[in-house]
């Protein structure tokens, strides 16, 4: 197939992947260049090199407490967010509730919805009932948007798994606790732990909930970035912006290893 | 224990989970956008339907979502197609390419516009070198700059809508059709294309979707000037507190997604799974 191009073919196709890939990692690489500035406003390219803005932000009580948060919010997220929704995908695939159908398209349906439909509810709803937000707020709110992300990828998995393992394990003697932690969980596996990634990933970023769900001593770093880009941004911006793509670099690397990223990407 | 009750079980958590903690408070959201002090009313949505202002930011928000979406489906498409047909080593670069930015926090990637398109910013001083642009020229705050920030923003989501597919077209239908002649631009047009077409549309969907409901890149690119309807429902939560106007606003905004989307898809034939 790909020698029947033609030469001018071949060359539009190289200019084309190189101009999508400049244009889709500029402002990541401009932010990793603003942080490494020695000067006080924010430059590209940076003319002097230091790691000032870095030690700025590792001393700043602000960005120090947004982190906290927001891997606070995050880690409870993954976990919560992984057995609800691992439990439930498996619940759903074996097709014996009534309405198996509709469960499905029920544990999607935050997906559909924009999430800023979602954060005025929740928002509006939890002011009328408990009052102030708190860390639990984003906390569930976080869960309900990352569920369907865990439930997606288990019921890829279990779509693809042997069905007669569980069988085999029941017509063996292996009750039902057994049944399920000794053969369906490890079925399930790689679908719990790319769908951990997602909800991990999504909370840890997410701003749209985090905005609206906000108070004085509860700013996640997203929100905190925000804010200082709304009034003043300066080079420790970039720091704080470039430890996030890091990490972001981290988990890529991790989720590489772990399923590799081409199925990742697919789920 | 039964199996009936072992799946129960199993799934009870997260149906109440979501029953409570999203389905009651989009109802409580729909009941406040039409409530009012003396009872039910329409009085928010005539406010907004019948201002100037906010038809306005109804008419960019929709006008920019729709650009958003017709410049990620064109880059998207190519896009998606190269990285199904490439080697495997290449297909895995350009995937952690388009899943890197994707998993960056759109706060991130937004600044990192801000700083490439601000007056100083490298993008307006290349122009200006160019000649191709005037000594105060900037691209901050116009509606070219939320169009930039987002299409890089809303991309990798197209483009992996559209590989899903792509990747699960038969590779011996471009082969046969280049056999019996085909130049390779007719097989991309005639073959790949019409084959593609229900990732583009899931792509779509999902990006304007996205797009039409998304106000931190468009409130930090754009500035207050230029307000889009999600930016005004944040302004109406946080600034003049005013709930049940932002209630409105919402169901607003999903009414329209709803109006735009259903006719879409139905168009192309039914919504795919992407």
């Amino acid at each position: 197939m790909v020698k029947a191009i033609s030469t001018p073919l071949r060359i539009a196709v190289v200019i084309f992947v190189v101009l999508t890939a400049i244009f889709l990692l500029a402002p990541l690489v401009v932010v990793v260049g603003v942080s490494l500035s020695e000067s006080q406003f924010i430059a590209f390219p940076p003319s002097s090199l230091s790691l000032r803005w870095y030690e700025q932000v590792l001393s700043s009580d602000s960005y120090v407490s947004a982190a906290w948060i927001s891997l606070r919010v995050a880690i409870l997220v993954t976990l919560t967010a992984t057995l609800v929704g691992g439990a439930a995908a498996i619940a759903i695939h074996r097709r014996k509730l009534p309405f198996s159908g509709s469960l499905a398209t029920f544990f999607l349906s935050p997906l559909v919805l924009p999430t800023i439909i979602y954060a005025i509810g929740m928002l509006m709803l939890w002011s009328a009932v408990f009052g102030p937000v708190s860390i639990v707020t984003l906390w569930l709110s976080h869960t309900v948007i990352t569920i369907p992300y865990v439930v997606r990828t288990t019921l890829a998995v279990l779509s693809e798994s042997n069905p007669f393992l569980e069988e085999a394990a029941q017509t063996m003697g292996a009750n039902r606790l057994q049944r399920l932690w000794l053969v369906v969980v490890p079925q399930c596996r790689p679908g719990l732990v790319a769908g951990a990634f997602f909800a991990f990933n999504i909370s840890f970023d997410e701003a749209v909930l985090a905005l609206f769900l906000r108070k004085p001593g509860l700013t996640t770093l997203p929100v905190q970035i925000y804010g200082q880009l709304e009034f003043s941004p300066d080079p420790s911006v970039a720091a704080v912006s470039t430890i996030m793509i890091g990490l972001t670099i981290a988990l890529i690397l991790i989720i590489d290893r772990l399923l590799g990223v081409q199925k990742f990407a697919s789920s | 224990m039964s199996d009936r009750a072992e799946n129960t079980l199993l799934v009870l958590p997260g149906l109440l989970l979501l029953a409570l903690a999203f389905f009651v408070p989009i109802t409580q959201m729909l009941v406040l956008s039409v409530s009012g002090e003396n009872g039910p009313t329409l009085d928010h949505f005539t406010r907004f339907l019948g201002d100037p202002y906010y038809l306005n930011v109804l008419w960019r928000t929709v006008r920019l979502s729709l650009i958003i979406t017709v410049i990620c489906a064109a880059v998207g498409f190519p896009l998606a197609y190269i990285m199904a047909r490439v080697g495997p080593r290449l297909r895995l670069w350009l995937i952690v390419l388009v899943i890197l930015p994707l998993m960056t926090s759109v706060v991130v990637r937004t600044f990192g516009w801000m700083v490439l398109l601000s007056r100083s910013g490298l993008v307006p001083q290349v122009l200006r070198d160019l000649g191709l642009a005037e000594r105060n020229f900037s691209i901050m705050q116009t509606e070219l700059a939320i169009v930039i920030g987002m299409v890089q923003v809303l991309l990798p989501f197209m483009t992996l809508s559209i590989l899903g597919v792509v990747t699960r077209i038969d590779r011996r239908l471009e082969e046969a059709a280049r056999t019996m002649g085909c130049t390779f631009m007719q097989t991309l047009r005639t073959v790949v294309f019409p084959l593609a077409v229900p990732g583009i549309v899931a792509g779509s969907l999902l990006v304007f979707t996205l797009s039409a409901s998304s106000f931190v890149t468009p409130n930090l690119l754009g500035g207050s000037r230029i307000q889009v309807l999600a930016a005004s429902i944040y302004r109406s939560v946080t600034q003049t507190l005013d709930w049940p106007f932002a209630a409105a606003q919402a169901v607003i905004l999903f009414a329209g997604i709803l109006l735009i989307l259903v006719p879409y898809a139905r168009l192309a034939g039914g919504r795919s799974n992407g």
